[in-house]
């Protein structure tokens, strides 16, 4: 008897243990009502319901080492406080697996309250599942939701590839160029380049000094080469064009570019390990001053920054240029690649949730406010209809800054209309192609197939 | 005896039942569901299952050179795993069931990489064999010797190697010495009175006497080698240079979640887990356990 008795007890603590694993459902926090509005005039997050405090599950990309991340832990402390209400933070950082388990969790039923995502074709399956609620629906309640955003960003831009509607709220942009490095570029004589051509001879100048021209791997990170390289064969206006047949004028640009950067591998203007290299290994050549030149974006200019100083090298050298162009009236010397691909998308879930709603909209209204899009944009691009400044900026920061005010012109990613079948094998093509086990038509090919 | 212990079967139930039924959503359905995919065209992880291909992806196994790659260098994994990994825990479980004072310290020592996260390990032995200012080019350097890159041609598969090996000497290390331990000593004692050496002892009742260990173990290496991926991956991510580094573990991610083909990834994972269950009964079958 004794013994059954210890037996059931095991069973049922082993039971109790499992149904405690199971996440508790939201329940109002109980709290006073002594917070205080938020920010300024364009920051909703105000104490206006203080009975209803409710949590909510927000996923967003502003985790591992985003250049942001600080800011966002900030902003959202600071909704809270106004708010009473909770946030369940769930920030990693954006790669292939961060968006596959966001597209696992809307299959699956899991999705967040609001989630912070890309508004391109990443989006697709979920957009076209009535998951996320379109920016015209939320205004039809909230009718400030998003105005002080402008529109035609919204609408365009932002717009879902799926339906053609706007779901997202934007924080900041994003720009692609070309770092380098001016005391290396001092140190030895080298002007900097405009056109492709002065562009190899610096490079070549560099290489006989012992400098390593580009920092680049070519097996992980292709991709921002591949743009700029794509900048200068397709021009500005047919940039966001893919192939569709073999031998349309965006295969043949596709092949160009592939023969471009093949051109800069075997001349050896890549680091000499440059299949094997990976990118935050280049990234630490060209914070350790032994490589010129560094494609990269807008959310690297702080850890490159921090970089620099943990290598002792001085990060205000390093300055930002457009990728030296071959024909200035296709494509400005100072063009860069550049857009808005992410934003704040709310819920079917907590849309239908009447306090959840209320306080996903608060959220996203106080995220997306002017004062805090200040903080995040610093020197990247916004959809805000007032301009941002950033105070306090640092030398680098500035230099950023300075390049993208002088900017003549910058197109979207082309890779971002890709699929990812697409993008997976093209990305994956340049280092055969550089190391010529592949050609460059053959990858173009290889592209075009799986690019339906 | 044996009928009366077995008479009362709820206990058996109420135990057992709870960690069944975990094991049949969180490993059975999944697998389940992984065979399924596999016979369907599902682009992207999360996306809805695509359409129905029926063997295709288990053909394209056949024709995908860098699966020949992956099942290459798996294969040599597992032949260097089985020499190294478990040849060299047997060699030093012997040495240390030999020794008075210090045994549990070596135990310790020889045990402590299996529980260093292998991701943190990979990180580790990057930065030991970086072709810019790596640990071992640093050294180089010293002597005037050029730096080597590490990660290309001869060199890469030795590289991804070391560190794997060091990893889990320990972990066969542990089962080998249990096994040692658990030999009775009276073999030993009339072995020296029957005039046994050294190396007789270990030849005539060492090695026969841990012969099902050594088997457990020899089936355990030959799995994981199948399996391996965290380590590999930081170090030789996408396989490179050039896919030459794949192995059947790394392949399977790199298709799945960077090329986001999930049917041909889950085919690959099915695949592994054939390889796996046939070269686990073949070992079986070619290394009958034995009783002494």
């Amino acid at each position: 008897m004794k013994k059954r008795i210890i037996c059931l007890a095991l069973a049922a603590l082993f039971c109790l243990t499992l149904a405690s694993c199971a996440t508790s459902s939201p329940s109002a926090n109980p709290g006073g009502s002594n917070n205080s509005p938020v920010g300024n005039n364009n920051s909703p997050a105000g104490n206006e319901n203080p009975a209803a405090k409710v949590e909510i599950t927000v996923v967003s990309s502003y985790g591992g080492d985003d250049g942001n991340r600080a800011n966002y832990e900030a902003a959202v402390a600071e909704y809270e406080a106004a708010t009473g209400n909770t946030v369940i933070n769930d920030a990693t950082s954006s790669d292939e697996t961060w968006k596959a388990r966001v597209r696992t969790d809307f299959e699956t039923g899991a999705e967040p309250d609001v989630l912070f995502f890309f508004a391109g074709a990443d989006a697709d399956a979920f957009v076209l599942a009535d998951k996320v609620v379109p920016i015209e629906e939320i205004r039809t309640v909230y009718s400030d939701y998003g105005s002080n955003m402008k529109d035609d960003i919204l609408n365009t831009t932002l717009a879902s590839p799926a339906n053609g509607k706007a779901y997202v709220l934007p924080m900041n942009g994003y720009w692609e160029t070309m770092f380098y490095n001016s005391e290396i570029l001092a140190d030895n004589g080298v002007t900097l380049p405009k056109t492709w051509d002065e562009f190899l001879a610096a490079c070549e100048t560099l290489k006989t000094a012992g400098i390593t021209p580009i920092a680049m791997s070519v097996s992980e990170v292709p991709h921002y080469w591949w743009e700029f390289a794509l900048m200068n064969n397709a021009g500005m206006e047919n940039h966001m064009v893919a192939p569709k047949e073999k031998g349309d004028d965006a295969y043949n640009a596709y092949v160009q570019t592939l023969k471009d950067i093949k051109d800069l591998y075997d001349k050896g203007y890549f680091p000499e390990n440059a299949l094997t290299i990976l990118h935050a290994e280049a990234d630490m050549l060209f914070s350790e001053k032994k490589a010129a030149f560094f494609a990269d974006g807008s959310w690297a200019v702080n850890s490159i920054l921090e970089h620099c100083e943990a290598a002792g090298t001085d990060p205000d050298q390093v300055k930002f240029m457009g990728t030296p162009t071959k024909d200035a009236s296709k494509r400005p010397a100072n063009s860069y690649v550049s857009g808005i691909s992410m934003g704040f998308y709310i819920t079917r879930k907590a849309w239908d949730d009447p306090d959840k709603r209320e306080a996903a909209v608060k959220f996203v209204q106080h995220l997306t406010s002017d004062e805090i899009v200040s903080k995040f944009a610093g020197f990247s691009s916004t959809a805000t209809k007032n301009p941002v400044v950033m105070a306090d900026a640092k030398p680098i920061q500035q230099n950023a800054i300075d390049f993208i005010a002088s900017g003549e012109g910058f197109v979207p990613a082309a890779q971002d209309t890709w699929n990812a079948d697409a993008k997976g094998d093209l990305f994956k093509n340049v280092q055969f192609v550089c190391a010529g086990e592949m050609t460059p038509e053959e990858a173009v090919d290889s592209f075009l197939a799986l690019n339906k | 005896m044996d009928s009366m212990i077995y008479r009362r079967k709820w206990p058996l139930i109420v135990f057992l039942g709870p960690a069944f039924i975990f094991l049949i959503i969180f490993l059975f359905y999944p697998f389940l569901q992984s065979v399924i995919d596999s016979l369907h065209n599902t682009l992207k992880l999360g996306s809805p299952r695509g359409d129905f291909t029926g063997l295709e992806n288990y053909k394209r196994l056949f024709t995908d050179p860098m699966m020949r790659t992956a099942l290459f260098n798996t294969g040599k994994l597992m032949l260097f795993t089985l020499v190294f990994q478990v040849g060299i825990a047997l060699l030093l479980a012997m040495m240390v069931d030999n020794i008075k004072r210090g045994a549990q310290f070596f135990r310790i020592v020889y045990f402590f990489p299996i529980v260093i996260s292998a991701t943190a390990l990979g990180l580790l032995f990057n930065l030991i064999f970086l072709y810019n200012g790596g640990m071992i080019n640093q050294l180089l350097a010293n002597f005037g010797v050029k730096a080597i890159n590490w990660k290309e041609g001869g060199y890469a598969f030795i590289t991804m190697l070391t560190p794997v090996m060091w990893q889990y000497v320990g972990f066969y290390f542990v089962i080998l010495i249990t096994g040692l331990n658990s030999i009775p000593e009276e073999l030993y004692e009339a072995a020296s009175i029957d005039g046994a050496k050294g190396l007789q002892r270990i030849r005539y009742i060492t090695l026969p006497m841990l012969y099902n260990v050594i088997i457990t173990c020899v089936t355990l290496a030959i799995t994981g080698a199948l399996k391996v991926f965290d380590l590999p991956w930081v170090m030789f991510p996408g396989g490179i240079p050039l896919g030459t580094t794949y192995l059947t573990g790394t392949y399977m991610y790199d298709r799945t979640l960077n090329f986001g083909e999930v049917g041909y990834g889950s085919s690959i994972a099915i695949a592994i887990v054939v390889i796996g269950v046939v070269a686990a009964q073949v070992t079986n079958h070619v290394f009958k356990p034995k009783e002494y």
